[in-house]
């Protein structure tokens, strides 16, 4: 099964980056597992097919663009925060992309655009190759309005929970 | 009893946008205001940085339009370091711009504008999507808007070395060029983009201007308002996104002023408000009179319809007849009706496709001489651009050694942040009246004044609450809810 992790947000944005913390460790973590092959980057600007079995990326994206980037994959695992205001910060939350609070939560809709769901909706109609399985691990956030590199303390307790999470579902679906 | 509908957030649109609209005691409105919260510190987080990164954090103020900020960046960091890049990185860059613009303007018309055309202002919000207009026009139309955004995309990371936020930018040019094989590619793209743009503007006459119904809602008054306006233009005053002089021109289309970027201080000033974070710019030499309209007050409005009024014509020809269409169909220069921006947001893409096509053929595109190597030492500089959504302004300050000290930044919507706020005013004001039912399709209407300005607030790399992207709620004197609207985009 062709997979992707994706850590979305904005990585100078307080919190809001803190899908791209987990992200990196999640990539450092599978490396220094045996078999794994980072991901093939080729000099010109080609796409070509990926050669790894996981790919590991960062990206500030959402709605159609997100949709642009996931499609190919089988299995996409995102890892975004939400600022739900209901939930304790730092909490950890993981479930399938239909079950997100509401459709253009997190970073999976650009604003701008569309929501990631009707993105999807509109490739599958189209007959582009939509992932089949998309899971959301999603982290409470706090700061998401002041410009920072660092997370707040409960934020970044919260990365080693969300790392461990990514890392189980890679296992059930193999 | 006053009640105080609220619109938060806004559908379609940057998430944290709330419009809140008061009614007095016989249920007319009372005031409207527009809010939408400010990122902060971000000059903070660049100051002690080299110049040099701006390009590249820039990027990430906002998600929507971060190939505008690299350019507005790139071209202030040139400024900075008094170094010209060669003509063929000049050209370069705004091949990239271009693509970018067809890419942006595309996502505007068939994700966030068009619904309202096609489908109609008042139809199910269900329907009322670009899902809704696959439906209604073909499915073919979602292929071509995927394919255009697929095209800008490839020619962004040809460019600028990555998809979305390109990485090339540096003063004095960019740090890559282009081979002939590229060159042969973004050609045949860039020709399948002026196809593609004159499909929409088809599109756009058959079903907009075909319908009288539509053509009186852009025609309708509660949608005009006669303001100043700007854009960058080239030396024969044709729009130009990427280079060029600001011009600004008064209600009745002569020239105010067209300015240097550097001079910007000079006219442009900004206005405070205290309900909002976000400020108010305005035009120093006619000063600020409130939210009003007309030639003694100093809102203007820097938007794809404020471009072509502020402009003699545009520089390619298939763009050029379109422009005259535009003014002969709407009776005269300027536009002042807000809703026509889409048409001219149209004419802005074929525009790009054109310059696309016209760039790439330059046999110059692919010379080796991209960089000019800085050897002055830095000061101070500024870089405008037209973003899509508005005129662009980045001014950096640095110390001898290239490292920031000051940073200021006039983002693209921020100038219509008063004539938005006039515009959702003027429209609620003639929509709501007394006994009158406020449905969905009746906030809509609302909501589509705003929605022509295309805004963008810089959250859209941004946590968005876990909430409706819309919800109406009218209250009562006490602030009960007593009705709650609540609608999926």
């Amino acid at each position: 099964m062709k997979k992707l992790i994706i850590g979305l947000g904005n990585p100078i944005l307080g919190d809001d980056g803190v899908g791209w913390k987990v992200a990196e460790i999640v990539q450092k973590s599978l490396q220094a597992q045996p078999g794994y092959r980072l991901p093939y980057r080729p000099s010109n600007s080609k796409t070509i097919e990926h050669l790894s079995p996981v790919e590991v990326e960062c990206a500030s994206l959402g709605g159609l663009s997100l949709m642009e980037r996931l499609l190919g994959y089988e299995h996409v695992i995102l890892i975004d925060s939400l600022t739900t205001g209901q939930n304790p910060i730092g909490s950890v939350q993981v479930f399938p992309l239909e079950k997100l609070p509401h459709p253009m939560a997190g970073h999976s809709a650009s604003p701008h655009d569309v929501s990631l769901l009707t993105a999807l909706q509109i490739a599958a109609n189209i007959g582009a190759n939509v992932p089949l399985k998309i899971d959301v691990v999603a982290i409470e956030a706090q700061n998401v309005y002041d410009f920072s590199e660092a997370l707040t303390p409960a934020v970044a307790a919260a990365v080693p929970v969300a790392v461990e999470q990514v890392l189980l579902l890679l296992q059930e679906a193999p | 009893m006053t009640q105080r509908i609220t619109i938060d957030p806004i559908t379609r649109l940057e998430g944290h946008g709330k419009i809140e609209i008061f009614l007095d005691e016989e249920g007319n409105v009372a005031n409207t205001y527009f809010q939408i919260p400010e990122l902060r510190g971000f000059e903070r987080f660049c100051v002690g940085r080299p110049v040099e990164e701006m390009p590249l954090l820039t990027n990430r103020i906002c998600g929507v339009c971060p190939e505008a900020h690299h350019m507005a960046a790139a071209k202030a960091a040139d400024a900075v370091y008094h170094v010209d890049p060669p003509r063929t990185a000049k050209m370069l860059r705004e091949l990239l711009y271009s693509a970018f613009y067809c890419t942006d303007h595309t996502t505007h018309f068939y994700a966030l504008a068009g619904p309202d055309f096609v489908i109609g202002p008042d139809a199910p919000v269900a329907e009322r999507n670009i899902l809704g207009i696959i439906h209604k026009v073909g499915l073919e139309i979602g292929g071509k808007v995927i394919q255009m955004r697929k095209y800008g995309h490839t020619v962004v990371e040809m460019i600028g070395g990555r998809k979305v936020h390109p990485c090339t930018s540096i003063p004095g040019g960019l740090t890559k060029g282009i081979s002939k094989e590229q060159q042969k590619e973004i050609l045949e793209m860039g020709k399948w983009a002026i196809e593609f743009a004159q499909f929409s503007l088809k599109l756009f006459n058959d079903i907009v201007l075909g319908n009288k119904e539509y053509v009186d809602l852009i025609l309708n008054d509660i949608y005009t308002h006669r303001t100043y306006y700007m854009g960058l233009m080239d030396e024969n005053n044709h729009v130009n996104f990427y280079d060029g002089k600001v011009r600004v021109v008064d209600p009745e289309g002569k020239e105010l002023v067209k300015y240097a970027p550097q001079d910007y201080t000079q006219h442009i000033a900004e206005h405070v408000e205290p309900w909002t974070y976000l400020k108010f710019p305005y035009l120093k030499a006619v000063g600020w009179k409130g939210f009003t309209d007309g030639k003694d007050s100093g809102v203007y409005c820097a938007t794809p319809l404020s471009r072509l009024n502020a402009a003699d014509g545009m520089a390619t020809p298939k763009a050029q007849e379109e422009y005259e269409k535009f003014y002969k169909t709407l009776g005269g220069k300027p536009v002042h009706q807000r809703l026509a921006t889409h048409w001219a947001r149209l004419i802005e893409l074929l525009y790009a496709a054109e310059r696309w096509v016209e760039l790439a053929s330059d046999p110059e595109i692919t010379s080796d001489n991209f960089h000019t190597v800085p050897t002055e030492t830095p000061t101070e500089g500024v870089g405008i651009v037209e973003a899509p959504r508005g005129t662009l302004t980045h001014h950096y300050i640095t110390d001898e050694r290239g490292v920031l000290t000051k940073v200021n930044l006039i983002v693209g919507t921020t100038n219509n942040y008063a004539p938005i706020s006039m515009s959702i005013n003027k429209a609620a004001r003639n929509l709501i009246k007394k006994g009158t039912v406020i449905s969905e399709g009746l906030l809509n209407m609302v909501e589509m004044a705003f929605r022509a300005y295309d805004p963008c607030f810089g959250c859209a790399t941004h946590s968005l609450p876990g909430q409706m992207p819309l919800q109406v709620t009218i209250r009562d004197v006490n602030g009960t809810p007593v009705e709650v609207f609540k609608q999926f985009c």
